[in-house]
Order: structure tokens, then sequence, then C-alpha cells
């Protein structure tokens, strides 16, 4: 018998939401499995905790020998994401430690997506602190619909995007204490408000729009030029700039 | 009195564009190769690399300056929003001449193209078109929300935690 599961944990510093629809014995023991995970990742990746892999990494402390493969691949999206912005994205600013926490959410809630993909699930949605990622459909016939919240009302929206088998980020401003330092001037970015992509997958989506965001106007077009992503922007005069294959509802 | 207004928008427009040639990856070298003039169709694939890659980046370092003052074309003064394009002034970068050309439909950008661009250089067919819309507020019935929700104080607040509390 299928029954639905929804699951809410704060896990690292965010709020993660599981929306399983086709649960079963397998798949809701998956659910565990995502939530391991993402404690996991959080233990070996937080820049915050002292003897996590990140911070070891970050005090030169690990041979190139010592580095799991996981934290080897997440260097190298880092670096290819600094690179792709002109150091705009960065995790390494002045007088900060290495902080690769913009490129390891994505990657980590992709990662449970995967887990719960890997146990049969295939109707499912994940969204930690604004991130989603969307399996299948929630009702037969129906995309998930994926409200972008309004930078200036937390309780609206200003667009609705359908997605199947996709991805959706947001990078904004708008909560206390979140910013953006764009890395080539080690001032907040201030050109955007808020920026959403959507991607096949979290770890692209996610890179895309805080990389997006730290570059401000520029990153707008850029972000429309990789692989498979829509956008849409909206800039400190509140203008609106998106894709015009960005998947909004009907 | 509308291209007066068009104006600011063009040049805008050309420095969103001019970032692509300076930012792909794969710009490593540039040849001296005739520029290609002509209008462009919308539906051009995008040429990009996927992550992670092991490639250089250019400094972005392109000075460059107008030498043609920006023409308009207006067509189909019909019903509420005329279309229009302005055809902006062509612009040397560091990879070559690039000139676009913007369409509005009333007194929104519904297109950009390049009537000129480098035959060389990274990004010759990537040419991101993006609408311009006004910011709307408002509710409707969806199944998540994204947005940044960092904290929990953010959360609960938020329209997700409304979502997660209601169930299917």
């Amino acid at each position: 018998m299928l029954t639905g599961l929804r699951r809410v944990e704060q896990v690292m510093g965010l709020p993660v939401s599981v929306d399983l629809r086709d649960g079963d014995e397998r798949t809701r023991h998956a659910v565990d499995r995502a939530f391991a995970w993402l404690q996991e990742v959080d233990l070996r990746f937080s820049p915050f905790r002292f003897d996590s892999e990140v911070s070891r990494h970050g005090r030169a402390e690990l041979a190139p020998e010592e580095l799991s493969d996981e934290l080897a691949h997440v260097i190298d999206l880092c670096d290819h994401y600094e690179r792709s912005t002109g150091g705009a994205f960065t995790t390494r600013l002045p007088d900060h430690a290495f902080d690769p926490c913009a490129i390891v959410k994505g990657w980590a809630v992709q990662g449970a997506a995967t887990i719960l993909q890997d146990a049969g699930a295939r109707r499912f949605c994940v969204n930690a602190g604004g991130d989603v990622v969307t399996s299948g459909e929630p009702e037969p016939g129906l995309p998930w619909r994926v409200g972008v919240r309004h930078p200036d009302h937390a309780d609206q929206l200003c667009a609705v995007l359908a997605l199947r088998n996709g991805a959706v980020a947001t990078t904004a401003n708008y909560e206390r204490g979140n910013h953006i330092i764009d890395g080539r001037t080690g001032q907040p970015a201030r050109d955007l408000l808020s920026i959403t992509i959507t991607a096949n997958d979290l770890i692209t989506a996610d890179a895309v729009a805080t990389a997006a965001f730290a570059m401000g106007t520029e990153g707008i077009t850029w972000a429309a030029t990789q692989p498979n992503c829509e956008v849409f922007a909206i800039n400190s005069s509140r203008h609106v700039f998106r894709t015009p294959g960005l998947p909004i509802a009907t | 009195m509308r291209i007066h207004r068009a104006i600011p928008l063009v040049v805008l427009s050309i420095a969103g564009l001019v970032p692509l040639w300076l930012y792909d990856p794969t710009a490593t070298e540039t040849t001296e190769v005739a520029a290609d003039v002509g209008i462009v169709p919308e539906a051009q694939t995008q040429t990009s690399t996927e992550p992670p890659t092991t490639t250089t980046s250019k400094p972005a370092d392109s000075g460059y300056g107008t030498t043609a003052p920006p023409t308009t074309t207006t067509r189909k003064p019909t019903t509420s929003a005329a279309v229009k394009t302005v055809n902006g002034p062509v612009v040397k970068t560091v990879h070559g001449d690039v000139q676009v050309q913007v369409t509005f439909t009333g007194d929104k950008i519904t297109a950009v193209k390049f009537l000129k661009q480098p035959n060389t250089g990274p990004t010759k067919m990537a040419a991101p078109l993006l609408i311009q819309e006004t910011l709307k507020a408002g509710s409707a019935d969806i199944d998540s929300v994204s947005g940044a929700t960092q904290t929990s104080e953010g959360y609960v607040k938020s329209l997700q935690a409304a979502i997660d509390a209601k169930g299917n």
C-alpha cells in the first residue's frame, strides 16, 4: 500500500522538508537515510565545526591523498564557479575561513534526493531552506507547483513554476544576516534582490543562483548562459528579468 | 518619446551581453576572422561547458566605446502594444564588434539578439534572451516554495511552513 509521508527537520542549519507521495516501507526508510546523510554532511562539511573535513582543509591540515572523494568533488565545483564568475563567487574571502557552504548545500540535498530515487521513490519533493528538488508528479498528470517567494513579502509569491524532475534554487538577501559577498570587491552584492534558477539538478541550480547573485546585474545574463538553466531575477529597482524558457505554471 | 526611453535600455542590454565574452572559460585565444554580420536566429543553442572543468578564464579587461548611433525601426503600430525594434550602437570589445537589436512590445523588452558578433571567441552562438516583466505579488495553490529561508525564524513565517503543517 502506498501512503504519503511528510517530514520536516532542522539539519545543516536549515529547515528541510520532505514530501514523499509514493511512500512504502522501502522509500519511507530511505527518508530516514536521506536525513542521516544530511546530518553526516553537516558534521563533515560545516566550516563552523572546528574538526570538520572542511575546516581541516581550510587550515591546510589535510594532505591531497587525505581528501575524501566527496570533498575533492565539492572543491572542483567551487573552483569551476569561481573561475566562471571571474572571482565574484569565492570560497576564500580575505580574513575568512574556507567556506564552500554555497556549493555543499545544493550538492548535499541533491544527494538526499538521489537516496530517495535509489530506493524507488519517484514522486517526491525535497525543500531545504527554499532550495527545491522535485521528482515525478505530485498527482498523476500534474507538475509540482513551486512558488517563488516575493522579495518584500514572506507570505506572498511573485511567480509559480511547474516542475517535473527538476530543481529550483533561490538566492536572496531578504533574510537577516544573509549576505552574499562579491569576491571581486569584498563588498555585499546589492544589485539583485533575489534570483531564482531552475536546472536539472540542485547542484547546478544552487551554485548558479549563488554565483549569479554575487556577480550582480551581469550575473543575470551569465546565469542564462549556464547549461539547462532558466532564470527569474529581481533587481534592486524591482524589475523582473527572466528567460523565455522559464517553466511558469499555468 | 518611447525612443528616448529605449536607448538607455539598449545600452544596459549591451552591458549585460558583453560579459558573455569575458566570462566564458573557453576564451583562451582570439583569431583574426571576419565578424559574422547578420541577424541571428532566436533559437540558438548555447555553447557552454559542464562543470567541473579544467579551463582558464580571461580577465575582464575590455575597453570599449561606441562608433555608431542607435537606429530605431517601428513596425506594426496596431492594437494595444506596438512591437518595435531598436538597433544598438556598435560596441567594440576585445573580441570584436558587437551590436544588438532589442525588440520592445509596448515598453517591455521581449527579445534581444545580436546583429553583429565576433566570429571567434567563446560564446559566438550564445545570445541569451531575457524578458523584462513587472514584479507581481500574490498567492496560489502550490506544493513548495523557493526562497532564501535559512533561519528557523524565517521558516516559521514562511509559506513553506504553512504547507508543511497543512500536510497533503
